[in-house]
């Protein structure tokens, strides 16, 4: 039996640079390219997955639309609802190497939220291959998410590493919450 | 190193004078001409990427939120009605 089909928009969030364009290149196409270009507008990746299903014994299959957008301020509070209606959940990206971009997820949310409801959020802290530059503690990172109580990842577009399970676990961590 | 990041109205120039259709680039010129106090005009270029692409993703959306700071209410719930159907 073909498994039920679930569709999830989840919106990545994070401030200019962070890598979310490339986490999604990573996941999606397992491609990485060094030249930064910044977003501008929207751009949507789909992708399916088969996954546990948290409410029943047989797989689902989750088609998800991820929604990449600039991270630049410019002009986000007044395109919010564009971006953001009927967003299902958050991949909320932070910089290892610029300690602010931690901090600013916050303000990301809190738009998101303000839009699509109080949606689950997964963080990630991309460009854990610069463990020589790191400017976040391991304790300040895991401080932060668990206050908030979303789950979280390390993971680094450029090698791949701990990609593929941020997404999966993103995912998992949406549907169960689906109720 | 630091990656530099040029600020959006500066890209969106540059792209648009690589290419006077580029989508991506056409959507935020809207956004900023609304930001800057331009409605119509961000109307007017909003309307431009919707006939390019009329599925440009959040563009239906925006087109409502523009009407209805316009106080145009049947085009806000037309445009509403679009962006549902293209979600879909």
């Amino acid at each position: 039996m073909a498994p039920d089909v679930v569709k999830l928009k989840i919106c990545m969030a994070g401030e200019g640079a962070v890598g979310k364009t490339s986490l999604i290149r990573r996941y999606v196409l397992d491609q990485y390219d060094d030249r930064y270009v910044a977003t501008l507008g929207t751009k949507i990746t789909k992708k399916s997955v088969t996954v546990a299903n948290p409410f029943g014994p047989e797989p689902l299959q989750a088609d998800v639309i991820l929604w990449d957008i600039m991270g630049t301020s410019t002009v986000r509070e007044l395109l919010k609802e564009a971006y953001y209606h009927g967003a299902q959940g958050i991949l909320a990206v932070a910089d290892l190497t610029r300690r602010d971009t931690l901090i600013a997820l916050d303000e990301w949310a809190r738009s998101i939220r303000s839009v699509a409801g109080d949606i689950p959020t997964f963080g990630v802290v991309n460009k854990a291959d610069l463990e020589k530059d790191r400017a976040l503690p391991g304790a300040e990172v895991e401080a932060f998410f668990r206050e908030r109580r979303w789950p979280w990842s390390y993971a680094s577009a450029k090698t791949g590493a701990g990609v593929d399970e941020t997404f999966v676990r993103l995912v998992n961590h949406v549907l169960s919450n689906r109720g | 190193m630091p990656i530099e990041r040029p600020d959006t109205a500066s890209l969106v120039r540059q792209r648009l004078l690589a290419n006077a259709d580029d989508v991506d680039a056409l959507f935020v010129l809207a956004a900023l001409r609304v930001q800057d106090g331009y409605l119509e005009e961000g109307l007017t270029i909003l309307d431009r990427v919707l006939r390019i692409d009329p599925r440009y993703p959040g563009a239906w959306r925006f087109k409502a939120k523009l009407h209805r700071m316009q106080g145009a209410t049947s085009a806000e719930q037309s445009a509403r009605k679009r962006a549902e159907d293209t979600e879909r």
